[in-house]
């Protein structure tokens, strides 16, 4: 198949990339824009945690080197934000006042940290890890064997503690409801995976709501966590790792159903005729579950950017929303996760 | 004026002429113009002049550019700059500005003047540059044997015109008139007293003074500005012609078939030097 | 001459917007900051064509901590104040460079009309409100370009106290709030630019310590042919204006009535020329300044000034030709006019610097030599010389001597002073007007030694007035030729004159860290030209290469008229600077051309 489309990508992640490379592979004449934020070409979130481990050039990082965008024409909008889709004039308006018409748009603007309405006033005092940015932020603000307090607990957070405790670093895990997100694990099974995390080196810290977050005293170290029993922990950074929120402030007004992600059937195609969705943004309808589900992962985003890809350049293809996702430990006796195997 | 009151003679005139000393400004070159030219005349002219007015032949440049009068500087003893055709003015302006203290005298034909160098004219006289103009109109090209000229009359027969010049002849006093010139004078070589004074009343003027003279070329034109036709027609300006009056003046110029002597036009105003001066002054601030 | 490879400064900036951006200001701030700073700084601007309105101007400006010839074909970092006129430039930023930009312009942008959709993938994109930051402070977009200056001095962290002295500077004599505002806005963006995370590799490391020689002061080449002329005591001026000499003349017409001297804007170039013969002829120091067309009307009064022996300096930038021609454009295609251009077999003297430096040396020199052999000089610029800045070191001592002229000895009683005498070294005592019964007329008709006309003279005369110009070539003071880079036998030497030599001598550095074994020589002196040195590297050399910016190859032919020896000639007219890499290419191909014939002698 072969048109003169121009598909729009708002997303530059796992799921937008790699629909990008479909679309191009199976229509070589056709138009790809891809909009992204992001001042990089992607790097994926699971190949941050290797920032600290003496990684110091992005470039290194890289899912694709610079060239392969050019050498498949497809075109990414670095440093740029849709501030809404016009769906029925079929045009993304880009935040610095400039239209993009599109045939076909693709929204995998994935998942901004999720952060609970009680941590939301402390954001400055935080440290995240959705960029390669905020990577080497953190990295710099951590003295060499210093203690970095992370906040929730979910998957990434977890990669990102193996790898702080394995360069030297002190982690205190304040484990909250996010705890393994987006694994659900039984209550007996928890003790057992945190048994493990405390073997890694990973201190702990199990039913305690955090309060407050505050600068450290003078002579301390730069932060403090405060939890609701009054009493609290000092460290070098504290780190947010409570899942993830989809990011589609965007598409409000966009004539798609939303309800918290973009909701789409079994093909990614939202409830507008030009319009799919892939990765940590949508919500897909599930047969089995009867129900719009959420399907976190590497694999799964790979994939539905490819099953996207296919159904936007006139494929027919189906996400298999069976899933079995489970949190396990490995043979080396080590916790480990299937949204771990890119790594 | 053209009146004889009394007999000349030849040894009484050559004690006056030596005794008078502007035989000082003359070179011992001799003047390689043809017998009867009026260029003489304004040689004699500039050369009592000078004499009059005591001006410092050290202190003085004559500036020419291309023709039978632009050999004017080999011609006179003061220093000299016999440079292009129709280029004497921009380097008499270069000389002044460099050195107010040289008295800066051009000379130069009607071809140089209003063929080849009339660009150059009227931006001397709007800046006021503080030199003599003194222009030697024959309306004929000499030193190339006999071509029209700008001033040239219709019906002109020359080597280029065989057919008869049908150009309009220029007017220059007219243009200079118009130009801003600040002091405009005409003369005629045929009247060699009359235009010594004017040449004295024009190098006296501060400022930018052009004198016109009227002068025959007798090789090259037997017809149309002879001295015969020419000492016919020129009359003197009337008694009552105000010379503040540029209205007046351009009336005068415009009757060029009984052209009139004498000073058309004076308005003293601000010099270029002037002009500089207050620039450097005002930059000093 | 080695470089210190990828650790030392090395940041090329383009500025790119309309006419009206403050485009060519910003650059300039952000030059004289560097300078002062301590940087060797090297720019170029490039101003549009037309008259008034929207043109395109670059302002480029490559800061370096080791002394540089040339400006690099890829910039590290582009700012666009005009996305229309910056989108085409893209190109021109290197890979993992950056591109910073207005992110939230006033009105709706056309599609495809931000240049965040244009940038290559290794880009980085720096999108900044910049509108927003300027308005912000002093409740205007105006200070806009000072935003953009203090965003890239906080990005790449350059020091603000040479930036605040450069704003106070420009605005020394507005209103003080100018000042403040400006200062504010600068710091403003300043922060922004700080806490920007700054991903692109461009390399700006601390200035280095400060010369020993004294302040570093950012001059364009005109701006340093002004400079040479105020420091030689230049008396007149005259000139009509012409691009890209005009700023020569806009510079002496603030410069010279400060000092009492005296600057005219005549009615032509003939009339510019004529004036400064007229005042050379006094005995004052006199110049002029042209382009091409006006050069050609200077002509003929040059051949006066070689006739009548009056000293004068001709300014000469070349821009892109014949007839009008392009003259927003750089070339090098006046160098016959300047050496043969007139009538007659009158020689004269041309002097062409290589650098802005060589600009303030050559325009000063001009007027002691133009003295000394009492005929007309030739410095020849061109629009890439002309409108570059360079950060200079200005010598703590005038370098320029007062008076050269020959003068007049006593006269024996009854010896008359003859203005065109023959002396043994053909340079005839000169007087002046004013000069005391030293009385004499000068002439362009061919005359004797009293300055009479006379047609006999001419073979004598003519002998005189080539014969006294031999000994220029010796001149004190003054750098005529100078080699370059490998000594003795070379594979290929670089011969080459005016801007071009900046990158042939980065070419040269380029070719030598290959193992090409090469040497570059830059000729100053282009008429009469250094005939020893110049025959010297010819001779140790196996292959000869003229890089110059003209299609004919006028130096080169200039050279092989002169020595008799065939030269490779690297030819180009796009009316920008040559590209250092096609010199090296050639140099590389010349190389190899030679080890071929090595190798088939071998054999």
């Amino acid at each position: 198949m072969s048109t003169h489309s121009h598909f729009v990508i708002i997303g530059s992640g796992g799921a937008g990339s790699e629909a990008a490379l479909i679309i191009r592979k199976r229509d070589p004449k056709c138009t790809i824009t891809q909009i992204t934020g992001s001042k990089l070409p992607f790097i994926s979130r699971y190949e941050l945690p290797r920032v600290f481990d003496g990684v110091d050039n992005w470039r290194d990082l890289l899912a694709h080197p610079p060239e392969f965008y050019d050498d498949n024409a497809i075109t990414v909008r670095r440093n740029s934000w849709v501030d809404h889709v016009d769906a029925k004039n079929k045009k993304v308006l880009l935040r610095h006042k400039e239209e993009v018409s599109y045939d076909k748009l693709l929204v995998a603007s994935g998942g901004g940290g999720y952060l609970p309405e009680g941590l939301r006033e402390f954001r400055p005092l935080m440290n995240g890890l959705g960029s390669y940015e905020d990577a080497v932020k953190m990295r710099q603000a951590l003295p060499s064997k210093g203690h970095v307090i992370m906040l929730g607990g979910d998957m990434t957070g977890l990669d990102l503690a193996r790898t702080l405790v394995a360069v030297g670093h002190k982690v205190t895990l304040v484990a909250g409801e996010q705890l393994f997100w987006p694994h659900e694990v039984e209550e007996k099974k928890e003790k057992k995976f945190v048994t493990v995390l405390e073997a890694m080196g990973v201190k702990v810290v199990l039913g305690k709501k955090v309060m407050a977050i505050r600068k450290g005293a003078k002579g301390e170290p730069a932060r403090r966590v405060v939890f609701d029993d009054g009493g609290g922990i000092n460290g070098d950074a504290v780190m947010p790792f409570c899942g993830l929120m989809p990011a589609l402030d965007f598409m409000i007004g966009a004539n798609v159903d939303i309800e918290r992600g973009l909701l789409v059937n079994p093909e990614l195609k939202t409830t507008n005729d030009s319009i799919w969705a892939a990765g940590d943004v949508c919500q897909i309808w599930s047969p089995e579950e009867n129900s719009y589900l959420f399907y976190y992962g590497w694999h799964h985003i790979k994939e539905m950017g490819e099953i996207a890809a296919i159904n936007m350049t006139g494929g027919k293809k189906k996400i298999s929303t069976y899933q079995d996702d489970h949190l396990y430990i490995n043979k080396q006796g080590d916790i480990d996760s299937p949204y771990w195997m890119y790594r | 004026m053209s009146n004889i009151e009394k007999p000349v003679y030849l040894e009484e005139k050559l004690e006056e002429i030596q005794a008078s000393g502007h035989l000082e400004y003359r070179s011992k070159s001799l003047p390689t113009w043809c017998p009867g030219c009026g260029y003489f005349s304004i040689v004699e002219g500039l050369t009592a002049a000078l004499n009059n007015l005591s001006i410092d032949p050290d202190e003085t440049v004559v500036v020419s550019g291309i023709g039978c009068a632009s050999r004017f500087p080999f011609f006179i003893d003061t220093y000299g700059f016999h440079s292009l055709h129709g280029r004497a003015l921009p380097v008499a302006t270069g000389i002044k500005v460099a050195n107010d203290d040289l008295s800066v005298i051009v000379v130069g034909g009607d071809g140089d003047a209003f063929a080849i160098g009339g660009a150059h004219i009227p931006h001397a006289a709007r800046r006021n540059v503080d030199i003599t103009y003194i222009l030697f109109d024959n309306g004929i090209y000499g030193l190339t044997k006999g071509q029209t000229s700008p001033t040239s009359v219709l019906g002109f027969q020359t080597t280029t015109s065989p057919f008869e010049n049908h150009d309009m002849p220029l007017n220059p006093l007219m243009m200079l008139l118009s130009y801003g010139a600040s002091w405009v004078g005409q003369a005629y070589a045929g009247h060699p007293h009359h235009m010594a004074g004017m040449i004295e009343e024009a190098l006296a003027f501060k400022g930018f003074s052009y004198l016109h003279v009227l002068s025959p070329c007798v090789t090259f034109d037997k017809t149309s500005k002879t001295y015969q036709n020419l000492g016919m027609s020129v009359r003197p300006l009337p008694d009552d012609h105000d010379r503040s009056d540029v209205m007046a003046a351009m009336a005068q110029a415009q009757k060029t078939d009984a052209p009139a002597l004498g000073c058309y036009f004076e308005q003293p105003r601000p010099t270029l030097a002037d002009g500089l001066n207050d620039i450097a002054a005002r930059a000093a601030k | 001459m080695q470089r210190n490879g990828k650790k030392a400064t090395d940041l090329q900036i383009a500025i790119c917007g309309s006419a009206g951006d403050g485009t060519i200001a910003a650059g300039d701030m952000v030059k004289r900051a560097m300078a002062r700073a301590g940087y060797k700084v090297i720019a170029f601007d490039v101003y549009p064509p037309e008259i008034r309105g929207f043109g395109k101007c670059i302002s480029r400006v490559r800061v370096t901590s080791e002394q540089v010839f040339s400006l690099k074909p890829k910039s590290d970092v582009l700012i666009s104040l005009d996305d229309s006129h910056a989108i085409p430039h893209v190109g021109e930023v290197k890979d993992y460079g950056a591109v910073i930009y207005e992110d939230m312009p006033v009105t709706m942008v056309p599609e495809g009309g931000h240049i965040s959709g244009h940038l290559l993938s290794s880009h980085l994109p720096y999108g900044v409100p910049f509108r927003e930051l300027s308005e912000r402070v002093t409740s205007s977009a105006r200070s806009r370009n000072i935003a953009v200056v203090g965003y890239l001095a906080g990005l790449y962290g350059m020091p603000r106290d040479v930036f605040y002295a450069v704003i106070s500077d420009k605005f020394k004599t507005k209103p003080a709030v100018l000042t403040k505002m400006s200062i504010q806005t600068f710091d403003a963006a300043f922060e922004v630019g700080e806490n920007t995370f700054r991903l692109d590799e461009g390399v700006l490391k601390p200035p280095p310590k400060k010369a020993k020689h004294g302040e570093l002061v950012m001059m364009s080449g005109n701006g340093a042919i002004a400079k040479g002329c105020m420091d030689a005591g230049l008396d007149t001026f005259f000139g009509y204006p012409i691009t890209p000499a005009t700023t020569i003349m806009e510079r002496l017409a603030v410069d010279l009535p400060k000092q009492g001297k005296r600057m005219l804007q005549t009615e032509d170039e003939i009339s510019a020329i004529s004036a400064a013969i007229g005042a050379g002829y006094t005995g004052a120091r006199a110049a002029t300044a042209t382009s091409g067309p006006g050069f050609a009307l200077m002509s003929e009064m040059m051949g006066l000034g070689t006739m009548a022996e009056v000293p004068v300096v001709i300014f000469v930038s070349q821009r892109g030709g014949p007839s009008t021609g392009m003259p927003t454009k750089t070339e090098q295609s006046d160098l016959n006019i300047a050496v043969f251009g007139a009538a007659g077999d009158g020689q004269r003297i041309v002097l062409a610097p290589t650098n802005v430096e060589g600009c303030y040396k050559c325009a000063g020199k001009a007027f002691e030599i133009a003295e000394r052999y009492q005929t007309p000089v030739v410095v020849l610029l061109d629009l890439y010389l002309s409108n570059r800045y360079e950060a200079v070191a200005l010598p703590a001592k005038n370098p320029f001597a007062a008076n050269c002229s020959k003068p007049v000895g006593k006269l024996g009683k009854d010896q008359p002073y003859h203005r065109y005498a023959l002396t043994r070294d053909f340079i005839s005592p000169r007087a002046i007007p004013g000069d005391k019964g030293r009385r004499h007329a000068v002439t362009g008709l061919e005359h004797d030694e009293n300055g009479r006309p006379n047609d006999h003279t001419h073979e004598m005369m003519s002998r005189k007035r080539h014969e006294k110009l031999h000994s220029v070539v010796r001149y004190p003071g003054i750098t005529m030729s100078k080699r370059f880079g490998d000594k003795g036998k070379v594979d290929v030497a670089i011969i080459g004159w005016g801007s071009t030599f900046g990158e042939i001598l980065e070419a040269m550095i380029i070719a030598r860290d290959e193992g090409i074994r090469c040497a570059a020589m830059k000729v100053v002196l282009l008429s009469p030209l250094p005939m020893e040195p110049i025959n010297a590297l010819l001779a140790d050399a196996a292959e000869v290469l003229v890089p110059e910016l003209n299609y004919e190859g006028q130096f080169a032919n200039l050279l092989t008229g002169t020595t008799g020896r065939a030269v490779t000639r690297l030819n180009r007219v796009p009316g920008t600077p040559m590209h250092v890499e096609d010199i090296v290419d050639e140099i590389r191909r010349l190389a190899a051309k030679k080890k071929g014939r090595k190798a088939l002698a071998a054999e």
